[in-house]
């Protein structure tokens, strides 16, 4: 008896010794898988797919920041008093608030690498021609628009490398083109000039353009918007028969997909409504699922505006470029009427403009604070192939885009004295691209690219001077810290002007 | 593997049917020689068979199924002489009585150890002990808060007020860079899981064991004792003790107590008057043309007819008062969001035990309300502790301990507008909570839905926690010095997780409810064989060795339901839209080797060797195993022959070295994954969340401690001092990658860091005649805290190296402590036009300083003297002990004061500190010039965000942590009242605080994974707490 115990005892413990590294091994999580499962199935495919633009959508510099940023940082938006989302951005100036830019650094790469995997390193046969084509085509159409942000962002336009304190200054952001796939691929790279992004991102497009032919899903990247961002590139570029072009053939597509301009007071005042007619890249945003940037609440684009927090509203100056016959009027209403959360009604929106108008573009129209996000539309394009135009061949080429915009928005053809000059034409395209794109992220990029003065929104103060250092963000001690290739924008503290001679 | 252990035990249990041996029982009644009173408590303690017990409530005791023999019995007890008895076990029934003279501590006790008990004189590592007496009335929630203070370089912080909320513990300093991680726990030998704590309060796993039901704490400081513990114990080990039966008379005892909840600490804010007058100086430098009055009438339209309104309802128009007539409200709003709570507390236990068998079961109900609105904790638990001996081999016991808490939580810790601590803050005093009719005023600071009357009457914030948790162990002893235990241990814990808001608090849901179930099945299971044995008289050797495997799993299941326009239902079922649903599990598993042999050579010369081969799931195959070795030893050096000092009883030196591990890192980190992360038009997202890392591995820390313990004065004064040095390796650290890859960063081994330091722990009784004695009790621990090196590139300087250089609070550099403060250096508000100024590095003045540039290391958050000292007094029945605890070192920055309560910029609450600002030119004061929003100078950094030194105060307190009165009733009352014992008591925790921090609580502690603990953000502050109550034993 004693002696069956003690071996029992005995083997009890072998069993414990031997069975302990096959336990330690047999764990699995639950919610994530390896890279190769990922990459091996069109299920994997397609899941990262969804992610690039599930990320788009969760980052804050692709969203909120992306709309209303270059318009709380320009004149186009005020701070309500007693609000202070981007405040910041209100009271920064030429001169100093240093931290204070539309840096979009993490959020871009952030989406490049998913991007990134889809064009270069999903495996062979893992789906049909046609479906890998449209796949890549769209990460091609999202990496140029990133990168476009980046460039922008970062650098100047081209032809404007001698608009800051350096001259011929003409650095923009790191250009990754290669899937990380592991921590070797995580290597530190300088930052890449301006020509050379661009030249990627006209490669992108170009590629896009043919892979995503015959796509009209304007819920994800298509072939219209790979020609509308091209003609938008081209006219940062300042290639303008090419962005004239692009911008035809954009407008052609768009129509054809029945997403034209809207033209009864009806149809213009609730185009943001919904599924918005006249999207060529639509950003759909479920209200319980797909918040953005985290929260629609704390951070959403109806949450900064026309809603909770109430914080950036359209100034008197943005209200003074209209007609009273304008039919964008109708996107206009008393601060409080679309409110259905936050700050109480009757706040002091008449500190920003007399009426107390607050403007309707983001008012949380699918429920919850949460609204689809236009990334261009297609009355843009009208407007670049107008300045295109009469950039390349003066303003009489230009005013007919510029007409078919202003008809649609129940006004008549534009005055004769447009046209007097091309000076006179372009100050008239900035108004109108205001009256048109008032919050939706092309106040800023379209003065600094014309290298106007950007002033306070009561228009009598100087916010940035054209050779302001500040016209260009910061990379920052942060990224540099963790990086020493990167050389930082001349006038900001970290900058080495040994670090980069062009 | 679980169901192999279990029929293994299972075969323990019933499968040793072995005969009975010739055994005899030995008794006895143990009294206190100088009154003859029987002493309860007292440890009887069998040295060759490692078995004990203790007197019950007459002093009486029992050891059954002692074979026949000659044994070392050793009688104890806290503040006697210890006795030391050779006995012959030849008859059936030995009787000795005791009677233990009072004495004070005696290095005799057995204490907890790893796996087994040792005897205090046999330690040669560093352990504190807390006994039941010194712990037992404290009217407090879970262990953590009880071992505030009580042990040296055991630094506890309250993370949140809120009744059994969670504590940051570190013992000697902290050791990682990536996340500070919890000592390992370990309640009757089965560890605690820190998994799937709820998510709607602050909340502590050891919520669930009943402070009652302890007998005693012991906490294993340095590496030399809890290297037993390998990979799990590099942040120190917590063994928890529970009380248990014996045999004899069986026994009642019933606590009842009551009492009320405070907060400690009120800030000073403007009320409304003060306020307009604020904000009218403001108003008046930025427009001079006007009068002071004429800018105060200005300020007083502005937020009545703009911002907050009146309270005062108009017929015609509810928000906007007549501006004219009617008043601006004055609310204080610490009133309205802290408020007193009522506790009360009931336990009741049996104890008892016939021949071979013993039992405790004791139940416990606790009843607590917090001082911020809505938050409570009440907690329904019953722990049956069972003891059988079948034989005199062959014994077996059980544990169980059922307990249901709930904790009505609030959310904290960040400058949220729906949170108590901060909104506290954010509402100004002409906010209001109510409308003259009664209804939620729509005007406060961010809008009815976060009104703080909406958060606390239309948002529930309900968990509830059942746990189980017990184990099972069965001993078999094969001869006179050799036995073996198996434990299977379960840590079994539900989390049910119920949010609702109505659709007042959340308009746009329509209302809505989130459900979260969170279940943890922490699984431990152990063999552990023991042999001493003594060879000559002289040479003892015991010792151990074991195996173990522990399996922690986890899993959480969601959902959330949206539209609730009928206020009276918030179940799901009735929701409009049951739309989201979520769910996850995960897991990891331990596995260990490990043994320890001890040597002493005549009581004189001590040796310890530990080792401990550890394996975890959270490695890859090739790293995975971990070797933790110690050696430790000691000299008793006063029973030397040539030791001759009368004063000294007894003097001891001890020194230890021994290495640890941690693997407190997420799991499956050393993996390369794609996670599923966000979605878009319902396809679920797929992304890559971390690159692999084949190579990531233990962090370990080794630790070298020397000690010294001194009795002497014929026992009255014994202290303990250790010094110790260690050195955590290969720190696990989220390496930064260069963002545009795409990843954050990496989990890597990385760098080291240093703590060393030198702890005290002294007791005395100070005076002991007759009815009267006085004891003291101290301990204080002074630390040291170094980064010692950093990772780097070749030809890197140190400062390449830094982690987050020149970061305000999380810079990480080598030579410095974790929690390094870089702040600009103040220099004051200029009298001439009361402008902020600041130095830059060059130490001149200027008004735009920057972090980069300008930031000198400063302060940091490491407190480096922390203890306690207390006193007891005890005369005849009556006993008042008085507990303070301190800490000093710590610095740190309150960043919601600071960012909102200073500038009016958000109209949100002003600190009265404000008024020392500069007003004319010539004023020398601390704060700059008034100013309505941003920088009241142009080129001037703005004060309301710039940080400095001028922002970071001093975090160092005393505080008196206890104070406990109590009367045990004469022999002459209990008899009459026919009771065995009576007790009344009244005991109060958190009663004053000595300090400089000028807000809530300085007890700053963001999280109980932060490292750098310089910062705080609207916390919940500590409660001050005083209950009373009776204790009746029958």
């Amino acid at each position: 008896m004693k002696l069956i115990n003690r071996l029992l005892l005995i083997s009890l413990v072998g069993i414990l010794a031997m069975s302990c590294n096959s336990l330690l091994e047999d764990v699995e999580p639950t919610t994530a898988v390896s890279g190769e499962a990922a990459l091996t199935s069109e299920g994997g495919v397609m899941a990262i797919r969804a992610s690039m633009y599930s990320k788009m959508r969760a980052s804050f510099g692709y969203t909120t920041q992306y709309f209303v940023g270059p318009s709380a940082f320009t004149d186009e938006n005020n701070i309500r008093p007693g609000a202070t989302r981007f405040q910041g951005l209100n009271n920064a100036n030429g001169a100093d608030g240093a931290t204070t830019h539309l840096g979009v650094w993490g959020a871009s790469y952030n989406i490049l690498l998913d991007a990134n995997l889809l064009i270069n390193a999903i495996a062979d046969g893992v789906m049909e021609d046609a479906a890998r084509d449209r796949v890549i085509g769209e990460a091609l159409v999202i990496r140029a628009l990133v990168k476009h942000n980046l460039a922008r962002t970062y650098g100047y336009e081209p032809g404007n490398f001698n608009a800051g304190p350096e001259a011929n200054w003409n650095l923009a952001a790191i250009l990754r083109a290669d899937a990380t796939l592991s921590i070797e691929d995580a290597d530190k790279r300088p930052r890449a000039t301006v020509q050379d992004i661009y030249a990627q991102i006209f490669d992108d497009l170009t590629e896009a353009q043919t892979k995503l032919a015959g796509t009209s899903d304007n819920t994800f990247a298509n072939e219209a918007f790979a020609y509308g961002l091209a003609a938008r590139v081209n006219l940062y570029a300042g290639n303008w028969p090419e962005a004239a072009a692009a911008a035809q053939t954009a407008i052609n597509l768009a129509i054809a997909n029945g997403n034209g301009l809207q033209t009864t007071a009806n149809g213009v005042a609730n185009m943001f409504v919904g599924s918005d007619p006249e999207a060529l890249f639509l950003l759909i945003v479920d209200p319980n699922t797909e918040p953005i940037a985290g929260s629609n609440i704390n951070n959403g684009l109806a949450a900064y505006t026309s809603n909770q927090w109430m914080s950036q509203q359209p100034t008197q100056f943005v209200l003074d470029l209209y007609d009273p016959a304008d039919l964008r009027l109708g996107w206009y209403a008393p601060c409080g009427d679309v409110q259905t959360d936050g700050a109480p009604v009757g706040t002091s929106c008449e500190a920003v403009n007399d009426d107390g108008l607050t403007l309707r573009k983001w008012t949380g129209a699918n429920g919850n604070l949460s609204d689809n996000i236009p990334y261009m539309r297609i009355a843009e394009l009208y407007l670049i192939r107008a300045e295109a135009l009469a950039r390349a061949s003066g303003p009489g080429a230009g005013v007919g885009a510029l007409n078919d915009l202003r008809n649609a928005r129940g006004l008549g053809d534009a005055p004769a004295s447009v046209t007097a000059s091309l000076d006179a034409f372009i100050d008239e395209i900035l108004d109108e691209r205001v009256r048109e794109l008032v919050q939706e992220g092309h106040r800023f990029w379209d003065l600094k690219r014309t290298g106007k003065r950007i002033f306070f929104p009561d228009q009598t103060e100087v916010k940035f001077r054209e050779d302001s250092y500040r016209i260009l963000a910061p990379i920052g001690q942060g990224l540099i810290g963790a990086n020493e290739l990167l050389c930082e924008n001349p006038g900001y503290p970290a900058f080495d002007p040994a670090c980069y001679q062009p | 593997m679980k169901k192999v252990i279990l029929t293994s035990v299972i075969a323990l249990l019933f499968g040793f049917g072995g005969a009975f041996a010739q055994s005899g029982s030995l008794t006895g009644v143990i009294t206190d020689s100088d009154s003859n009173e029987p002493l309860p408590g007292a440890t009887v303690f069998v040295t060759e068979l490692t078995t004990g017990t203790t007197s019950n409530i007459d002093g009486e005791y029992t050891i059954s199924n002692i074979p026949y023999g000659t044994y070392t019995v050793v009688y104890s007890f806290v503040g006697y002489r210890t006795v030391r008895r050779t006995v012959q076990i030849n008859q059936p029934t030995t009787t000795i009585n005791i009677a233990l003279r009072f004495d004070a501590m005696d290095l005799d006790d057995v204490i907890v150890s790893g796996y087994a008990p040792v005897l205090k004189r046999e330690v040669t590592g560093s352990i504190s002990s807390i006994s039941a007496q010194e712990i037992g009335d404290l009217p407090l929630q879970n262990t953590e808060a009880l071992l505030q203070g009580r042990a040296a370089g055991v630094n506890i912080t309250t993370d949140s007020g809120t009744p059994g909320g969670a504590f940051r513990i570190q013992i000697r300093g902290q050791g990682s860079i990536n996340a500070a991680t919890p000592p390992l726990y370990i309640v009757d030998g089965v560890p605690v899981s820190f998994s799937q704590l709820t998510g709607l309060s602050s909340s502590s796993p050891l919520n669930n064991l009943n402070p009652d039901d302890i007998e005693s704490i012991e906490i294993l400081k340095d590496a030399s004792s809890a290297a037993i513990y390998g990979s799990q114990a590099a942040a120190g080990v917590v063994l928890i003790t529970t009380k248990r039966g014996s045999e004899g008379r069986t026994r009642i005892s019933l606590r009842a107590e009551t009492g009320f909840r405070d907060a400690t600490e009120r800030v000073s804010y403007l009320n409304r008057d003060e306020f307009l007058d604020w904000a009218a100086e403001a108003h008046n430098f930025a427009n001079p043309n006007l009068t002071l009055a004429e800018s105060r009438e200005n300020r007083v339209n502005f937020y009545r007819n703009n911002l907050f309104g009146s309270p005062i309802a108009d017929p015609d128009n509810p928000l906007f008062a007549d501006p004219l007539g009617r008043d601006l409200a004055d609310t204080n709003w610490q009133e309205f969001v802290f408020d007193r709570g009522v506790t009360q507390r009931y336990n009741l236990s049996v104890t008892g035990g016939v021949q071979n068998t013993s039992f405790r079961i004791a139940g416990g109900y606790e009843d607590t309300e917090g001082t911020a609105y809505n938050s409570r904790f009440t907690r329904l638990n019953l722990r049956t502790s069972l003891d059988h001996q079948f034989n005199d081999r062959f014994s077996t016991g059980v544990t169980l301990n059922v307990a249901r808490s709930t904790q009505a939580g609030v959310c904290e810790d960040g400058n949220f507008i729906n949170c108590p601590p901060s909104q506290a803050m954010f509402e100004a005093p002409m906010s209001f909570p109510f409308l003259e009719d009664g209804s939620y005023n729509p005007r406060t600071r961010f809008g009815v839905d976060t009104n703080p009357a909406v958060t606390k009457n239309e948002v529930d914030r309900d968990v509830s926690v059942v746990s189980i948790f017990g184990n099972l162990t069965a001993n078999y002893r094969f001869t006179d010095w050799l036995s073996v235990r198996g434990l299977v241990g379960v840590d079994y814990r539900t989390t049910e997780d119920f949010l609702h808001e109505t659709e007042v608090a959340r308009p746009t849901m329509g209302g809505r409810s989130l459900l979260i179930n969170r279940e943890v099945r922490n699984v431990t299971s152990n063999l552990v064989f023991s042999a001493n044995q003594t060879f000559s008289d002289v040479h003892n050797v015991g010792g151990f060795v074991g195996v173990e495997y522990r399996e922690n799993y986890s899993q959480s299941a969601s959902l959330e339901a949206r539209g609730f326009p009928l206020p009276f239902f918030r179940w799901p079922t009735t929701a409009a839209d049951p739309f989201n649903v979520g769910g996850a599990a995960t897991e990891f598993r331990f596995a260990g080797y490990f043994s320890t042999v001890r040597y002493n050579y005549d009581e004189r010369y001590f040796l310890t060797f530990t080792g401990r081969y550890d394996g975890s799931s959270r490695f890859g195959a090739d790293t995975r195993w971990g070797f933790f070795p110690s050696v430790s030893g000691a000299w008793r050096i006063s029973d030397e022959n040539f030791f001759n000092v009368s004063f000294i009883d007894d003097m001891r030196f001890r020194a230890g070295f021994g290495t640890t591990g941690n693997a407190a890192i997420g799991n499956f980190q050393n993996r390369g994954l794609y996670g599923a992360v966000g979605s878009y038009q319902g396809q679920v997202a797929l992304t890559p969340t971390q690159l692999a890392n084949v190579n990531l591995t233990w962090e370990e820390a080794q630790e070298i401690n020397v000690g010294l313990d001194l009795a002497f004065l014929a026992g009255r004064i014994n202290t303990t001092v250790d010094v110790y040095q260690k050195d955590t390796k290969k720190l696990l650290f989220g390496r930064p990658l260069p963002s545009d890859s795409g990843f954050g960063s990496i989990v890597e081994n990385i760098g080291s860091v240093r703590n060393e330091g030198v702890e005290i722990e002294l007791e005395s009784v100070n005076l002991s005649t007759g009815d009267f004695t006085w004891r003291t009790r101290f301990n204080i621990a002074f630390m040291r805290n170094e980064v010692l090196s950093l990772p780097g590139e070749d030809g890197d300087t140190a400062e390449d190296r830094t982690i987050n250089p020149n970061s305000f609070l999380s810079q990480i550099a080598e030579g410095q402590p974790i929690g390094q403060i870089m702040a600009i250096r103040w220099a004051g508000v200029n009298p001439a036009d009361g402008r902020p100024m600041w130095y830059d590095a060059d130490g001149n003045l200027t008004f735009t300083p920057s972090q980069a540039t300008d930031a000198i290391p400063y302060k940091d958050g490491f407190a480096n003297r922390v203890g306690g000292f207390g006193n007891t007094f005890s005369y005849r029945g009556f006993t008042l002990d008085a507990f303070f605890q301190f800490s000093f070192g710590q610095w740190a920055f309150e960043q919601t004061a600071w960012y909102f309560t200073r500038t009016l910029d958000f109209n949100m609450n002003l600190d009265r500190m404000v008024l020392d600002r500069w007003q004319q030119p010539g004023d020398i004061t601390y704060f700059p010039r008034a100013t309505l929003t941003g920088a009241a100078h142009a080129e001037t950094a703005d004060f309301r965000v710039q940080e400095g030194t001028h922002a970071v105060y001093n975090a160092s307190y005393i505080r008196l942590k206890n104070v406990t009165l109590s009367y045990n009733a004469p022999r002459a009352i209990t008899e009459t009242l026919n009771v065995a014992g009576l007790r009344v008591f009244v005991s109060g925790v958190n009663l004053y605080t000595w300090t400089a921090w000028p807000f809530y609580d300085p007890e700053v502690a963001f999280g109980q994974t932060d490292i750098f603990n310089n910062l705080s953000a609207a916390s919940y502050p500590t409660s001050l707490q005083v209950n009373a109550g009776v204790e009746i034993n029958f």
